[in-house]
């Protein structure tokens, strides 16, 4: 029964995981760039979440989602719009990765200048420990109402991308950036709310993490490690394998934590690793 | 090359095998770190410049090579130098190895695959008690008979390192199989039709690649007497290399030479001149690479070699032709 707990807990902690690759995944699927500062950005959340928890302590810390996730739209908007666009223009591959990767340096250790290299945690008061008994299994509340959060934007992200207006000019500029263009797009105010949308997924995300986990500065690598990791083993361009590969992470490494304490990251990596050997296509497979 | 390129060439390594007489044990020391950079930045370049290949994982074949010399020395007893071989030897077997699976990956699926494969061995290393575990472990030196010229000798080990590798390349250019990576370099489309087995070149330069770093790093870490995980397996190695080499100018053989003079210029001038402590400073060497990657992508030896015609033959990549992708 311990052990059915800890699979169940480490599916509803792949929620989150999922989050982290869908901002990665939609990124590149739209504009073919992999956002190397992607778990800086997801660590810039928590450190957003202590300092409004800080700022307003008579709100519920869950409140705050909804600032956090305003706040990374429009890092990520300007991001874009400041730099990304820029690089994305040059055609070359390795330029986009090199100013994202500047970035991440520039924004680790921007962190631990101005936060301290010291491990915190969000306290998410009440919420964070209550639990629900169900056939036997302790579950917690928390890690439940995350995971509904994120199918819940996973559905509404598909939904706005297979129904809109803005999905249907989304999917045009991914597909053919140059017909778009002839049909009145603009494919760079596409980026922008693009990597509006994956910054204010990753901020979302980083901040309901630290309300389970600690974190620091430098745990933007091993976040960043985890999105890619997702993408891969959900499979490359697939929206639901994203959801399915955090899972498969979160669970990989809860079980792992509890076969061997403070080795929980190691297993996920071998299970990517594994994923990688024997079924490189992903889980969901490739569309194409 | 050049007559001139020989005289220079000639002229530092004279200067290298007599620089323990007259220099002291600090610049010595920051000489060799220097000179291993440049080894490290070429094997880096040698993969991301002509086939396309950009890692972020580089760190791993460094800490590979660190801890495969020092196994090799406690375990055999001998002299450390006679561990290179064996370091640089590891380090091509692991990229052989990893090179079926993560061939599967593109562009910065790629890199980051490697990445996860260095962490992997972090987390590994850090945790196995006989490699010494988080806090890292010293070199065995009582092989040595005296430390004194061991200092001169390693000096002169990352001389050969950063003096030979780039000749080696460019050496390497000129071959059969360096005919092959340029052409791989310029249109992979095109040179696959002229019967260029890509994926068989880009896994000869990933190994040359990882033996290479292996090799430096395991120089560099013998010089310092002294491994650590958090050290070895250090993603601020890759942040060098991969600095060093666009802001040199990717894909020639001159660019990552200048790219470390000027990494480690600017290091001293952020560090010294203008006092920044150790974060603020990295933040300033990650501003310059986003400068850098929107005004210079093909870095600054690339705007030279561009101005001199493409006779060079590592002359910086041509902007890329969406023509024949389209």
């Amino acid at each position: 029964m311990d052990w059915l707990a800890t699979v169940v807990n480490g599916a509803l902690l792949g929620g989150l995981y999922g989050l982290f690759g869908l901002g990665l995944a939609l990124v590149f699927g739209v504009m073919r760039v992999v956002n190397l500062a992607h778990g800086e950005f997801i660590v810039l959340g928590a450190f957003l979440g202590v300092f409004l928890v800080g700022l307003l302590p008579q709100l519920p810390p869950w409140v705050l989602v909804l600032p956090v996730a305003l706040a990374g739209y429009a890092l990520g908007w300007g991001l874009q719009a400041g730099v990304v666009n820029r690089a994305v223009r040059s055609g070359n591959p390795l330029t986009p990765l090199m100013l994202t990767f500047g970035l991440s340096v520039m924004l680790r250790n921007a962190m631990v200048q101005f936060f301290g290299a010291d491990s915190r945690a969000i306290d998410g008061g009440v919420l964070t420990t209550a639990g629900i008994d169900l056939l036997g299994l302790r579950i917690g509340l928390y890690p439940l109402l995350v995971l509904a959060l994120a199918a819940l934007l996973f559905g509404a992200l598909h939904w706005l991308l297979r129904h809109s207006e803005f999905g249907r000019v989304v999917r045009a500029v991914a597909d053919a950036p140059e017909m778009a263009r002839l049909m009145g797009v603009t494919p760079a105010r596409v980026f922008n709310r693009v990597m509006g949308l994956a910054i204010a997924f990753a901020m979302l995300a980083g901040f309901l993490l630290a309300q389970r986990t600690l974190f620091t500065p430098f745990s933007g690598v091993e976040r960043m490690l985890i999105a890619f990791e997702v993408v891969i083993i959900g499979g490359l361009g697939s929206f639901w394998g994203a959801l399915a590969g955090g899972m498969v992470l979160g669970i990989a490494q809860l079980v792992g934590q509890k076969l061997d304490s403070n080795a929980g990251p190691l297993y996920a990596h071998l299970v990517f690793v594994l994923v990688l050997l024997f079924m490189p296509k992903g889980l969901a497979g490739e569309r194409r | 090359m050049k007559r001139l390129s020989w005289v220079a060439v000639a002229a530092l390594a004279g200067t290298a095998l007599f620089a323990p007489r007259f220099a002291d044990g600090g610049l010595l020391r920051l000489a060799a770190e220097i000179l291993l950079a440049v080894g490290m930045a070429q094997m880096w370049n040698l993969l991301a410049g002509y086939t396309g290949l950009m890692s972020l994982g580089h760190q791993l074949f460094v800490a590979l090579g660190a801890y495969a010399l020092f196994e090799t020395t406690q375990r055999l007893g001998i002299a450390p130098w006679w561990g290179l071989p064996v370091a640089g030897l590891a380090g091509a077997a692991a990229a052989a190895l990893l090179a079926p699976v993560l061939f599967r990956l593109r562009d910065a699926y790629f890199a980051i695959g490697l990445w996860v494969f260095a962490e992997i061995g972090y987390l590994l290393v850090s945790k196995s008690s006989g490699l010494g575990g988080s806090g890292g472990r010293a070199l065995d030196v009582s092989a040595l008979e005296d430390v004194e010229s061991f200092q001169a000798i390693g000096f002169w080990i990352a001389a050969a390192i950063g003096i030979g590798m780039p000749l080696a390349v460019g050496a390497l250019m000129r071959s059969r199989l360096g005919l092959a990576l340029l052409t791989v370099r310029d249109n992979e489309l095109a040179a696959r039709s002229i019967g260029v087995d890509v994926w068989r070149v880009r896994f000869v330069a990933f190994v040359i690649s990882g033996f290479g770093c292996a090799l430096a790093g395991a120089a560099y870490y013998m010089g310092g007497m002294f491994v650590s995980p958090d050290s070895a397996f250090d993603i601020n190695w890759v942040v060098m290399m991969m600095f060093a080499t666009l802001i040199g100018g990717i894909g020639t053989i001159a660019g990552p030479v200048f790219g470390v003079l000027v990494w480690y210029a600017l290091r001293e001038l952020l560090t010294t001149v203008f006092g920044l402590q150790g974060g603020w400073y990295l933040i300033g060497m990650g501003a310059v690479a986003v400068a850098a990657s929107l005004y210079a992508p093909r870095g600054v030896w690339g705007l030279v070699a561009r101005s001199r015609g493409p006779k060079d033959v590592g002359a910086a990549r041509p902007a890329k032709s969406d023509a024949l992708e389209g």
